[in-house]
């Protein structure tokens, strides 16, 4: 008896539970747009997390920040794979945070802001009243604005991440040099593939790895890295006043010839198209393959699985290069330079006097201080500092990872990255870091930027994924020998009618607004 | 006289049931008679109406060019833009010629060899060899596509996997069977024949173990082969259930299963791997186009739909029983 009245009730009471999830609580009203002028009395921010677990409420880094920003920081923490969808629902929804982390500038986010869901920061940002706020490199925050208005402050990354990493004791076998030249590099690829660099005797090796993904245009991928080489620009390049697609240039097509050069003559793992990335490292540990074009940070990473495999000669595998000189000259490919940005929304930092507070706040979240409460941890806790360098306790390993894989996702560093670096495990590995910073420094004189990138075409908003895959897919097929030149031209074709064309007529227009 | 018809029909009525409104009269006191059965059924209604018919509500996103910021209701009315732009698009006739091929390739080749195997398992008489081969048989449902494209990449990975060794040594070629467009709905169709055939006999088995023995005796007496039985006893007896699986198996014809595509899908052989559903995601989740995807999801269900009554108004005509 008693059960048949309680069950409809416990469905209604789960029923509306499920209601009121979905209506999503508004009980942060004090949290943000609470009166008219009022002083915000705590920042909530959205991010993205990469470690395992996400800090608690009371991590002593956000109550470090909290103290250094003088109103308390509740950071609401999104797992990064989930990180785009739960953006839309909360743009959607009434909880929306102070300052949310927006990873890339893509539909949503830019008919958001568009239509005035965020805060334009261009003049607040030029004023100089934020010193901490004033970006290092103007160009990668024209970069990251949209159409030149600036909508966030953006995460810093390296600029110059692409290089060549190649067998060092592979190189030293066969009397190689490392390469100077894209044409050294094909004559590296081709002794490491007919030469036995490993010296067995069997013909069990080749010269370049690359995997499926990055295989797309404009993804820093090695077929990307090898087309600014030979001048072919970077996505877009200005010719005589007008922007034209990258691949629509003689170079690009010389490039292709380059590439499928490597392919056809067997340089190259076979499986070049399918191969899974995350098996990346694999042919270059086992001795398959000898060559592999990627972010620097790859060659770090190699150098310690050889550390794991051989403790004793591991710094004798890995050789590290920069760009290659092309047959058209010396070209370097730039990342974009950032990683997303910090926008914050109208909806809930409704005043001038509470945008200023926001982004005091956001300033001084970008000091020194903060950096290395955001980088590092806490100092004496889990790390110490030695001649400069941060220094670890093994023993709190789970938190110094949670401060890399959570906190620093928060760090903006636009005026300079000012943390500590670990501590190199050996004079090689201080040696690899010093000379990752020079190629950069080397690099960045010669880098190709994409003159394309601040602007934002309706059309390729719409159809960009498919316009990319177009000549993307085509450009494997090509230099895979599945299409000729005319497969490429009609692919071309077929690109300008889905809206190519539209986009070159919109980016050119853009273009011509922003000077 | 109208009048004295109604009043005689009110009085009989009113003799019968006393109340003025009869029917929802009847309706209450079905409610109260069968109160067990509607309590049973109230989970169920709740369910649709809070996760199948309350959602319905933003379907209307189709119809507007959506922005999350501003809301559903704010967001401007766009009509049947959507859904213009999606059937004009020049990529659309290739999508459904992928799509239809993946989807006729399993309705025509999956689907009869799951009834097939059904009727190979029940032929079988010694129940334990029976059990056994069944539960091997259902295993690789439970792998998940990721597993099972994965297996087929190392299996047949150019350079090193097994098949691609024995294949290609046996029959003297040089073929790349991940990457050639010519083996992708091939390698497509024998995941699906692996992972699901099994699985999918449950229901004819099941069908099967209802047939009437006595129909069997009988057909021995009267000298009828094994084939014989099969034929005119057997398949029959089960043609109801292939019938409405098939019914349902038409509903789902544009869904080919994301997932596996996807993940089979690379540069080189893209031309014929482009479907709906990896369609969907490119424009809707890459690039955040919600109110265009939906649309798209949208048309999608509808000829869905019509398939359904389609292929229930086609089993109906050829005298066969339909499931509505």
């Amino acid at each position: 008896m008693k059960t048949r009245r309680l069950a409809p009730l416990a469905i209604l009471a789960a029923g509306s539970l499920a209601l009121s999830a979905c209506g999503g609580g508004s009980s942060d009203a004090e949290g943000g747009g609470g009166g008219e002028a009022q002083a915000l009395d705590s920042l909530t921010i959205m991010a993205p997390y990469f470690a395992a677990v996400a800090p608690e409420s009371d991590d002593p880094v956000g109550t470090a920040l909290s103290e250094l920003a003088g109103v308390p920081i509740e950071v609401s923490w999104v797992p990064n794979s989930d990180y785009g969808e739960r953006t839309n629902v909360v743009l959607a929804g009434d909880d929306i945070p102070d300052v949310m982390v927006i990873t890339g500038k893509d539909q949503s986010f830019v008919s958001t802001a568009e239509a005035g869901g965020f805060w334009d920061l261009t003049d607040h940002l030029a004023s100089g009243k934020y010193p901490n706020l004033v970006a290092e490199n103007p160009e990668v925050q024209e970069a990251a604005s949209v159409n030149g208005r600036v909508y966030g402050v953006f995460r810093m990354r390296d600029v110059i991440r692409t290089s060549v990493i190649l067998r060092a004791d592979w190189l030293e076998n066969l009397g190689l040099e490392p390469p100077e030249t894209t044409d050294d590099l094909r004559e590296i690829a081709r002794a490491f593939t007919e030469d036995d660099p490993d010296g067995n005797g069997k013909d069990d090796t080749y010269g370049m790895i690359a995997p499926q993904w990055p295989g797309g245009i404009g993804t820093s991928s090695p077929y990307d890295a090898i087309e600014v080489w030979h001048g072919a620009g970077n996505v877009w390049r200005e010719v005589g006043g007008e922007l034209v697609p990258a691949f629509t240039t003689p170079e690009w097509r010389e490039a292709l010839e380059y590439e499928r050069d490597l392919v056809q003559s067997g340089y190259i793992n076979p499986d070049f198209a399918t191969m899974d990335p995350a098996t990346w490292n694999e042919p270059f540990l086992n001795g398959q393959g000898g060559i592999i074009i990627d972010v620097q940070s790859r060659a770090a990473q190699l150098v310690d699985l050889f550390y794991e495999k051989d403790p004793e000669n591991y710094d004798k595998y890995v050789a590290l290069v920069g760009q290659l000189e092309g047959p058209n000259g010396t070209y370097a490919l730039p990342t974009s330079g950032y990683a997303g940005f910090l926008a914050i929304p109208r909806s809930t930092v409704q005043t001038e006097e509470q945008l200023d507070q926001v982004l005091s706040i956001l300033d001084k979240l970008n000091s020194t201080k903060a950096q290395i409460l955001m980088n590092n941890g806490i100092e004496g806790d889990n790390f110490t500092v030695e001649d400069g360098y941060a220094v670890y306790d093994e023993s709190k390993q789970d938190f110094t990872d949670q401060v890399t894989g959570a906190w620093a996702q928060l760090g903006m560093n636009v005026a300079g990255y000012e943390a500590y670096s670990p501590k190199p495990r050996s004079e090689y590995d201080e040696e690899l870091a010093q000379l990752r910073l020079d190629l950069q420094a080397e690099d960045l004189q010669n880098a190709v930027f994409n003159p394309a990138a601040a602007l934002v075409s309706k059309t390729y908003m719409s159809n960009g994924t498919q316009l990319d895959n177009i000549i993307g897919d085509a450009r494997i097929q090509y230099i895979a020998g599945q299409i000729d030149e005319a497969g490429l031209d009609a692919a071309i074709q077929r690109w300008r009618a889905s809206g190519g064309d539209q986009v070159t007529a919109e980016i050119n227009e853009l273009y011509a607004q922003l000077d | 006289m109208t009048t004295i018809v109604d009043a005689a029909a009110a009085t009989t009525a009113a003799r019968r049931t006393p109340p003025p409104s009869p029917r929802r009269n009847r309706f209450r006191s079905a409610v109260v008679r069968y109160r067990w059965l509607f309590l049973l059924m109230l989970p169920g209604i709740v369910y649709f109406a809070l996760f199948r018919f309350w959602p319905m509500y933003g379907a209307q996103i189709a119809f507007r060019n959506y922005i999350p910021f501003l809301g559903i209701e704010g967001s401007e009315w766009v009509g049947l833009g959507h859904f213009e732009d999606f059937f004009t698009n020049p990529d659309f006739p290739r999508l459904l010629t992928n799509t239809l091929i993946i989807a006729a390739l399993s309705l025509f080749v999956a689907f009869p060899l799951t009834i097939v195997l059904a009727l190979l398992l029940n032929e079988l008489r010694l129940t334990i060899l029976r059990r056994t081969v069944q539960t091997l048989v259902y295993i690789p449902h439970f792998l998940s596509w990721t597993v099972v494209v994965s297996l087929t990449g190392l299996l047949f990975a150019a350079g090193s996997g097994p098949l691609w060794t024995l294949l290609n040594g046996v029959f003297g070629g040089d073929t790349n069977f991940l990457t050639d467009p010519t083996w992708f709905r091939p390698l497509i169709v024998l995941q699906e024949i692996w992972k699901n055939t099994g699985w999918g006999t449950i229901i004819f088995l099941a069908a099967l173990a209802g047939v009437n023995q006595e129909q069997y005796e009988a057909a021995i007496i009267d000298g009828a082969g094994r084939w014989d039985r099969v034929w005119h006893i057997t398949l029959p007896s089960i043609r109801p259930t292939i019938v409405i699986m098939l019914i349902l198996q038409t509903g789902q014809i544009l869904n080919t299963g994301f997932e596996q595509i996807y993940l089979m899908s690379n540069a080189l052989n893209r031309s014929v791997a482009d479907v709906f559903d990896t369609y969907v995601y490119f424009v809707g989740i890459q690039q955040g186009a919600y109110s265009y995807s939906t649309a798209v999801g949208l048309a999608k269900a509808i000829v869905g739909l019509i398939l359904i009554f389609g292929t229930n108004w086609l089993a109906k005509r050829f005298n066969q029983q339909g499931i509505f």
